[in-house]
Order: C-alpha cells, then structure tokens, then sequence
C-alpha cells in the first residue's frame, strides 16, 4: 500500500490532484455525519471544513511540510480538520509569518487577475505546458504569442504586488 | 506581517532576463554569460533569488486556486445531484401516496356503492317495501285439465288467458261466459282478478266486494276479500285496505291468511 500512496504524493507534488477531489467525492457524506456528530456542524459547513482541510494538505504537500504518505490518511485528515475547528481560526500548520504574509498576498493578487491572465500562468507555472501547448490551449496563434501573453501576466501580477 | 517583511529587490530592471534565464529563452553563449552576471552581480543575484520566490509562490498559488475551484466545482455538482435525487424520492413518494389515498378512496366508493346497492334493493324491516306488488299473493285459479277443458272449453280459455298474462284477452273471453254455466260468483270473482291484475284497483273492487259479501263463509268470498284488500291498496285506498287484510290475516280459514298477515305486520299501510 505504501508504495502507491509515496507514487501519489509525488502526483500531488508536481500538480495531480485528482487524488485529493476523488477523496472528497469519497469522503463528503461520510465527514459530513462526522461532524454533525462530533462539533454539530451542518452539511454545508462540514462541505466546507473538509474543502479547507484539503487545501491544507495539499500546501503542506507541495511546499513539502509533509514529506511522507501518513499510513491512515482519513485519520491524518479527520485530525487536521479537528485541529481547525479546535483552534476556531483557518489552522494553517505554520509557516513563518512573512512567507505566510507574502503567499496570501500573492493568491488575493492572483486572484484580482482576468481569467485569462489566470489560465496563462497556472498553465505555465502550475501545469509545466510549453509555450506551444498553451498556445494550443488558450487559442493562441503560435508558442511566441504564448510567451508574450505570459510575460505580460506575469509582470502585471508583480505590478500588482507592488 | 508587512512591517516584518524584509525590502525586497526591484525586479523590474532585471525581469526581461530573469525571465528569458528562467524560461530557458537564451542562447547558450548568452546564457553562459548571464550565470557569470549571476556570481559577480549582487544585485542581479538577489533579483534572481527574488524572481525564483515569486515562480516558486505562483507555482503555489495556482495549484491552491486550481484543487479550491475543482473542489467548489465537485461540491456544487454534489450537491445538485443530491437534490436532483431528494426530488426524485420526494416525487415517487409523492405518486406513491397519491396512488395509495386514490386507491382508498376508490375501495371506499366501491364498498360505499356496494353497501348503498345493498341497503336500498333488500326489503329490510328498517325500510319495507311499499308497493302492493311485494306483497301480493296472486291466485293462479283452477289448474287447466284436459276434462276442464273438455267440459268447460270458454272457462278453460278464460283460465288459460289469464294464466298466460293476456289480461284484455281473458276479459273479453269472460264475456262471453254465461253465469249459468260457470256460476255468478266465480265469473265477478275471475272479472275482479282480472282487473287487479290489470292495474284497475278500482274497478276490480265492485266484483270482489260482492262476492265477498254475498256469502262470507264460503273459500271463494274468503279469497276474494284478501283480494278486495289488494285492490284498496293498489287503489291508493289504504285504510279500507288495511282494514279487510286485517280481517283476511285473523282468519284462520282463509288460504291467503299468511300474506295478509305479512302485509299488516310489515305497517306499510299504517304509516301512510
């Protein structure tokens, strides 16, 4: 079982998260009933704690907090979102406080980009597609033009930190 | 967390190169060149560092962003689809129950109608019957023999006339018996028959009220006055009725005795 689970986490460092949205379409019900019994949450609230849970794993996962599959990950994962509800507040495992800062920063900035913009840099950045294929992709007319558009997102991204 | 953050280099003079570096955009000579910028510059260093920072931060964001919407997305669909199903059942239940009250209340119309088909075509002591009919006892009279026949061919007709239901036919073949032959008594008496069972209540009453007073004590003023009462009441006359099956039901002589008995214990008569 282990060697799978390493294989999966390696998925999930380089970008495959299918892992992670098979285990909530797995797991939504069942969390849900745990919830409501253990904190009395209701159905869109528990949605919402296991969604956030989730996301924590993956940032752990990809800036590689945790380095290793945990044995019983339903476990791992039920842990973690207690330790949110516990703690009252979004329970991020913490990071040191001004990369904490400059990420979240950097995710609201990346989000007041057009959708465009978006789809340019998580195809390049997030998905490793070459310039060809993202010009494939979003309907560029060649790789150059894919590049251009590129560029352009990224320093208006930076302007926008700024 | 601001005020904690450390200044951090001005990339843009720097970022058309960190870019083109980074992206593996340079020519080889070019790219050689710039890795020795890259150890003799500290400013192009900590641009360098900084531009690595950022990819490495939107490497991050956009993952965090993509997995967020993908779970959004699925939670939505998950959620329609749940309440797609709810509906679904709610409806089935919905037809169900609808099947199961229009079945009740078809059992209960049909056991309704049933009993009211019941309840209204049985004779009951609750509701007796009204009509003269239910409790008429008709006299057939004497049985065509052969020797009847043969002695007394015209009665024979008559008999067999009424017998048969052709009432019109059997008066006017009474007519031309003549009471010699037959005896007064029994031709009024057959006339009387004839016409109650004619539907002529009134006029059959003439005929039997004399045979039934001409001599009381014999069997045939005995039928006749069950008769006669028969013929009040078809008349619509049912105090006279009552009156003469009273008499037919305390006597014990009398063969019509049981359904003049019946008649006044049903009270048919008395209510009206």
């Amino acid at each position: 079982m282990s060697a799978p689970l390493a294989e999966t986490l390696t998925q999930l460092r380089v970008g495959n998260q299918k892992f992670l949205v098979d285990f909530y379409q797995r797991s939504r019900h069942l969390f849900a009933r745990w919830a409501q019994r253990q904190y009395q949450l209701d159905a869109p609230q528990a949605h919402g704690l296991l969604q956030d849970t989730l996301l924590d794993f993956y940032d752990q996962v990809a800036d590689g907090r945790i380095t290793k599959m945990p044995d019983d990950l339903r476990a791992f994962l039920y842990g973690m979102a207690q330790q949110r509800l516990d703690a009252q507040v979004p329970a991020h495992v913490p990071l040191p406080a001004a990369e904490a800062g400059r990420r979240q920063r950097l995710l609201a900035q990346f989000n007041q980009l057009g959708a465009d913009c978006q789809q340019v840099l998580t195809y390049f950045y997030f998905r490793g597609y070459h310039f060809e294929k993202m010009g494939g992709k979003m309907g560029f007319p060649n790789a150059t033009v894919a590049r251009l558009q590129k560029s352009a997102c990224l320093r208006k991204l930076y302007d926008l930190l700024k | 967390m601001s005020p904690a953050t450390p200044p951090r280099p001005d990339l843009r003079p720097y970022f058309d190169e960190l870019e083109r570096f980074a992206d593996g955009q340079m020519a080889p000579a070019e790219q050689e060149a710039f890795e020795l910028r890259l150890e003799q510059d500290e400013a192009l260093a900590e641009a360098h560092a900084a531009y690595e920072q950022l990819t490495a931060d939107l490497r991050w964001a956009a993952g965090h962003d993509t997995l967020r919407l993908r779970l959004q997305a699925l939670d939505e669909r998950m959620n329609e689809r749940g309440t797609a199903l709810a509906r679904t059942e709610r409806l089935a239940k919905l037809r169900q129950r609808r099947w199961t009250v229009l079945g009740t209340v078809g059992a209960f119309v049909l056991l309704a109608a049933g009993v009211a088909a019941w309840y209204f075509s049985r004779p009951s002591p609750a509701r007796p019957a009204r009509s003269w009919e239910a409790y008429y006892q008709p006299d057939p009279g004497p049985v065509v023999t052969p020797a009847l026949l043969h002695s007394r061919p015209l009665l024979s007709e008559v008999l067999d006339q009424y017998q048969s239901g052709h009432y019109p036919a059997a008066l006017h073949s009474l007519g031309r018996l003549s009471p010699p032959s037959v005896g007064a008594d029994t031709l009024q008496y057959l006339r009387g028959l004839i016409l109650l069972r004619q539907g002529q209540g009134n006029a059959a009453q003439l005929y039997l009220r004399r045979v039934s007073e001409e001599d009381g004590a014999s069997e045939l003023a005995r039928r006749a006055r069950y008769h006669l009462g028969m013929a009040y009441w078809q008349a619509k006359e049912l105090a006279p009725a009552l009156k003469e099956l009273r008499a037919v039901a305390a006597d014990s002589l009398n063969p019509f005795r049981a359904p003049a008995r019946r008649a006044v214990a049903a009270g048919v008569l008395e209510r009206r």
